[in-house]
């Protein structure tokens, strides 16, 4: 006797679908978007039935933006790759930092630290306008300003208290036990970090790192003020799109999916190494 | 190796945990620490492994002192409670790791691995993450982990607490061979007093933020300190009774519904003032109604527990009496009964302290050489 | 007799796909009477807690059906099944204090105030946690927690109390003395309990019968007297009782007029034609190879009879437990006094064969029982 019955499995699997076409439903009209030109995309009504073209990733990865007021210059792909290095660059230095940090936090109570750890958590609370005139007037008095070292420390404003409080949370999860066993049994402190917290926190190390990874990426402002044309981001580059002669609608499209490629391919690979690591996970047990 | 803690004191914010505790462990000697939970058993354990720091005091291992020396420098091996295995590396590794921190060659690790996994039954499962082994296999790869190191001092906390009855028992007959294999000295925590009693050359009682008694389980099951510790080891529970020495004929005795007990010929405690009068079940036994000491009792309830009968009678005044014997013996079926009490068996208590005022003349007897 | 509260039919559990996955409960059919006390005992993974949970309707009845009362409620959900049940992780509700997670349910029914207040006071006394009733369930211990829980559980009016390991965090003494109290309770309200143990003193204190779980199946389901006694099985036999039974194969023949089992080790026991009842006799013999069991309190020292040597002596205050090697494997013996026996002496030990259990080399299944057939 089937306990859960046909209608439920049908009923479950419609409701399944309609959250994923919500969801999903921009980014596949985004998808289409980018193989239409500007008069196909703005017809009335709209119809997914076009001719598609390439035109707009190759006016992207050749840097000529066609207008109808002329061809103009833009660097989307080396937007693209700033966008690629500032993040990457800025994870790899926050985790350096924040990793061994938020073990600090988790396993020693010293005086203070509740304190300290929240005052990083607070860099979150503020609007980044508030802190980026003073910051840009520090930055050009110490040559900073417009330099990929001074964006990166800038980025770490925003991936720092991320990966520390999620990356704290897991190794507090991890029974002091388990490291004090592996003391006792002749470690140093040092071979204990490395060969129990580190693995054990693996999992959450890796989804710290991911969502810092996002939201370097999207980050927006900082890049704006802090970086010129050659160091920008494609979230400032993006803005190129916006001419005098209109928005290039088809090549916008282009440009955010080519943009969100990186993050998803690494969404999807690291999905996979998170689902393996918490069903290992059984630090627990 | 021998193991000395001077004037422990420790806290924890404000609750002050440990309050000056001192214990002298011999080589080779397995020392158990008994107590309710909360008594600082763990805490001393974690103290003499060197996780955390005692306020005041020293510890010393072979006269070393340990203020300063890290956990890994202590040539200590631990068995933890909820085994604190490493969930990522399989038993061989979980085994391995002291021999690995020591650098040993790959051969004697293996050896070494392979040779403890065979003494505890876990070599067919040393591939096995800890999360894919029985909980008796785990408790066993935690002890092998804190054996592999061949400790000279071991300190087991709880080991057997979250394992079956069956696995238990079993472990309790093996581990005391085990531990004079080892030649360690071994600190032993348990909640347990079966335990206790059959593990521990000696065991240290703790209550109240101290050690309330250290001596052999004789000692302790005998003559115990308190009304507290009397209570805590036995099962069923000692009775503990209200009464006032006299004299009689026969020297001190102690009346029972309304009938003489002849008490400890030693006794030196007042005369005319009540006192607590503290009797095993196993101390009571059923007897004709002439028989010299017999008292009348009412049987109210039986119950089997591991092989005895438990009876719970009561008092002509109403006091209520449990009674032990071997399953299979005979009793009385009749709601009626007498019973005699064994005056050797005869604790007594001071009323208002709870302090034991008196030893038994028969301990001399009951004593000796197991 | 008496009326059915519960019963259990073919019921099977599965995590995964019916047929396919990790088969965790097999086919158990179970009868509870009104008013009994059940425990379930196993071993952590034997599918006993699967089984309460799919009685109280929080896990899936896979396959077979679940009466309550006379109801059939395995497709129902937990709410409708009238059940109350205490969990092993104490699972309080954390914004209120304990005398309100202890009423909840009463309050809910909407129970006159004096009425819920009596009754709280009543099963706070009986699990002495009056003191702690206006605290928050955060600041009481993990024992504390436990009996708030089991109190919460014990309080509502049900058809069905289940009661998960509901003293696993508590001490020994306490342990000892709530047993008692805790049936005390149960059988003066005429409540139907099912407990989920691994402890099989709590089992036998508490419980009118007891189901013996392992491997998803049901061992055997009896009285506490009928399992020590009559073990259906070797599995039984040898996971209840304290300390376990002694079990060792030995091949059975007949030598002149008497009856040999030959033990490993090159021991003997002879016993004379009478000994075993004919038909015992033979059921043996036609096996030929058989397991023996016998328990610890049964094994007397004595001048003659097999050798075995002393490897451990522990002396418990009441009972001696001596362990000795003996047939290529240990035997377990228990004196109701102070044993005088050194480690490596060696004794000579007699079976009684009124006290052996025989069991079936292959199938574990009992062959008899002392004199009389399984």
């Amino acid at each position: 006797m089937e306990h859960t019955s046909t209608l439920e499995k049908v009923l479950r699997g419609t409701a399944i679908t309609l959250v994923i076409l919500f969801f999903m439903f921009p980014i596949f009209w985004i998808f289409l978007m980018s193989f239409q030109t500007n008069e196909t995309i703005l017809r009335v009504p709209p119809s997914i039935v076009f001719d598609p073209t390439l035109s707009n990733y190759t006016a992207l990865i050749t840097g000529k933006l066609d207008t109808a007021a002329g061809t103009l210059e833009i660097s989307f792909m080396k937007n693209l790759w700033n966008s690629l290095f500032l993040s990457a660059a800025s994870v790899a230095v926050g985790l350096v930092l924040g990793v061994p940090a938020a073990y600090a936090f988790a396993r020693l109570k010293f005086r203070g630290s509740e304190d300290i750890a929240f005052t990083l958590l607070s860099f979150r609370f503020a609007p980044p306008l508030l802190v980026l005139l003073p910051l840009t007037i520090y930055f050009q008095q110490i040559g900073l300003a417009d330099t990929y070292l001074g964006l990166i420390w800038v980025y770490q404003l925003i991936v720092l208290p991320l990966i520390l409080w999620i990356v704290r949370g897991y190794f507090e999860d991890i029974p002091a036990d388990v490291e004090y066993a592996y003391r006792i049994a002749g470690h140093s402190w040092g071979a204990t970090f490395r060969k129990i917290a580190l693995p054990l926190a693996g999992p959450g190390i890796a989804a710290a790192g991911l969502l810092a990874f996002i939201f370097a990426w999207n980050n927006f402002v900082f890049a704006l003020v802090l970086a010129s044309a050659d160091k920008q981001p494609v979230t400032v580059g993006a803005l190129a799109f916006v001419t005098a002669s209109g928005i290039q609608y088809g090549q916008v499209a282009a440009g955010i999916v080519l943009s969100i490629l990186p993050t998803f391919a690494l969404a999807l690979y690291a999905q996979r190494y998170l689902v393996e690591g918490l069903s290992l996970g059984a630090v627990k047990g | 190796m021998s193991l000395q803690l001077t004037d422990i004191v420790k806290s924890f914010k404000e609750d002050l945990v440990l309050d000056g505790v001192s214990l002298d462990v011999a080589t080779g000697e397995t020392l158990v620490l008994f107590g309710p939970s909360g008594a600082g058993k763990t805490v001393l354990l974690r103290l003499i492994a060197g996780v955390i720091e005692p306020d005041e005091g020293s510890i010393r291992i072979n006269g070393a002192d340990m203020d300063g020396v890290e956990p890994e420098d202590r040539g200590i091996g631990m068995a933890f409670q909820n085994f604190a295995l490493f969930p990522h590396m399989d038993a061989r590794e979980n085994i391995a790791s002291p021999l690995i921190a020591r650098r040993e060659s790959k051969t004697g690790i293996k050896r070494r691995v392979e040779d403890v996994a065979r003494l505890l039954k876990i070599d067919h499962v040393l591939h096995h993450k800890p999360k894919e082994l029985s909980n008796g296999q785990k408790q066993r790869t935690a002890l092998g982990r804190a054996l592999a190191g061949e400790p000279s001092i071991l300190l087991l906390d709880d080991p057997l607490r979250n394992v079956d009855a069956k696995l238990r028992f079993e472990m309790r007959l093996e581990l005391p061979r085990l531990l004079k294999d080892q030649q360690a000295t071994v600190i032993y925590v348990t909640q347990d007093y079966k335990e206790a009693m059959a593990l521990g050359d000696r065991i240290a009682v703790m209550s109240g933020h101290g050690i309330a008694q250290i001596g052999t389980p004789e000692d302790i099951y005998l003559s115990p300190a308190n009304t507290e510790i009397a209570r805590l080891f036995g099962d069923p529970v000692i009775n503990l009774l209200e009464v006032t020495p006299e004299r009689g004929e026969a020297g001190v005795q102690v009346k029972l519904s309304g009938t003489a007990v002849p008490i400890n010929p030693g006794y030196t405690g007042s005369i005319g003032h009540s006192c607590i009068l503290g009797i095993r079940p196993e101390g009571i036994h059923f007897a004709d109604a002439g028989t010299p000491g017999a008292f009348p009792v009412t049987i109210e309830a039986e119950t089997p527990l591991n092989e005895k009968t438990v009876t719970l009678a009561a008092t002509e005044n109403k006091r209520e009496i449990l009674i032990s014997r071997p399953s299979g013996t005979s009793a009385p079926d009749s709601g009626q009964a007498h019973i005699v009490i064994d005056s050797g068996a005869v604790i007594l208590f001071d009323r208002a302290t709870g302090n034991r005022i008196a030893l038994p003349a028969t301990d001399a007897a009951k004593g000796g050489a197991a | 007799m008496s009326e059915t509260m519960l019963r259990l039919e073919n019921v099977d559990k599965f995590y995964g796909p019916i047929g396919k996955g990790v088969h965790a409960v097999r086919n158990i059919n179970m009868d509870v009477a009104k008013g009994d006390i059940i425990a379930l005992l196993g071993s952590s993974g034997c599918g006993k807690t699967s089984t309460l949970r799919m009685i109280a309707g929080f896990e899936e009845t896979s396959r077979g059906k679940i009466f309550l009362s006379g109801r059939e409620v395995h497709r129902l959900p937990p709410v409708k099944r009238h059940v109350a049940m205490a969990f092993e992780g104490y699972s309080l509700y954390p914004t209120v204090n304990v005398r309100d997670n202890i009423a909840f349910a009463l309050k809910a029914a909407k129970l006159p105030e004096a009425e819920v207040a009596s009754r709280v006071r009543d099963v706070a006394e009986m699990l002495e946690i009056s003191d702690i009733l206006d605290r928050m369930p955060n600041s009481i211990s993990g024992g504390q927690q436990q009996r708030a829980s089991l109190a919460r559980a014990l309080i509502r009016d049900a058809d069905l109390h289940l009661l998960d390991e509901p003293m696993g965090q508590l001490e020994p003494q306490l342990r000892t003395l709530l047993r008692g109290r805790i049936k005390h309770f149960i059988k003066q309200r005429g409540l139907t309990a099912i407990l989920v143990t691994h402890d099989q003193t709590e089992a036998n204190a508490l419980a009118d019968r007891i189901a013996v779980m392992e491997g998803g199946v049901l061992q055997q389901y009896g009285s506490p007297a009928e399992i020590k006694e009559r073990p259906a099985n070797l599995f039984t036999g040898t996971f209840v009782g304290e300390p376990p039974m002694n079990v060792f194969p030995v091949t059975a023949s007949t030598v002149g007029d008497k009856l040999h089992f030959d033990l490993e080790g090159g021991l003997d026991l002879a016993y004379a034609s009478n000994a075993f009842a004919p038909d015992v006799r033979e059921a043996i013999l036609k096996r030929g190879r058989v397991m023996v069991g016998v328990r610890p309190y049964a094994v007397r020292r004595s001048e003659h009879g097999p050798a075995a040597r002393v490897l451990t002596n522990q002396w418990l205050g009441d009972q001696s437990h001596i362990a000795a090697a003996f047939a290529n494997g240990n035997l377990v013996l228990v004196e109701h006094d102070r044993a005088r026996v050194g480690i490596g002496e060696e004794i000579r030990v007699e079976l009684d064969p009124a006290d052996l259990h025989v069991f079936d080399l292959e199938s574990g299944k009992a062959i008899s029982h002392g004199q009389e057939l399984a």
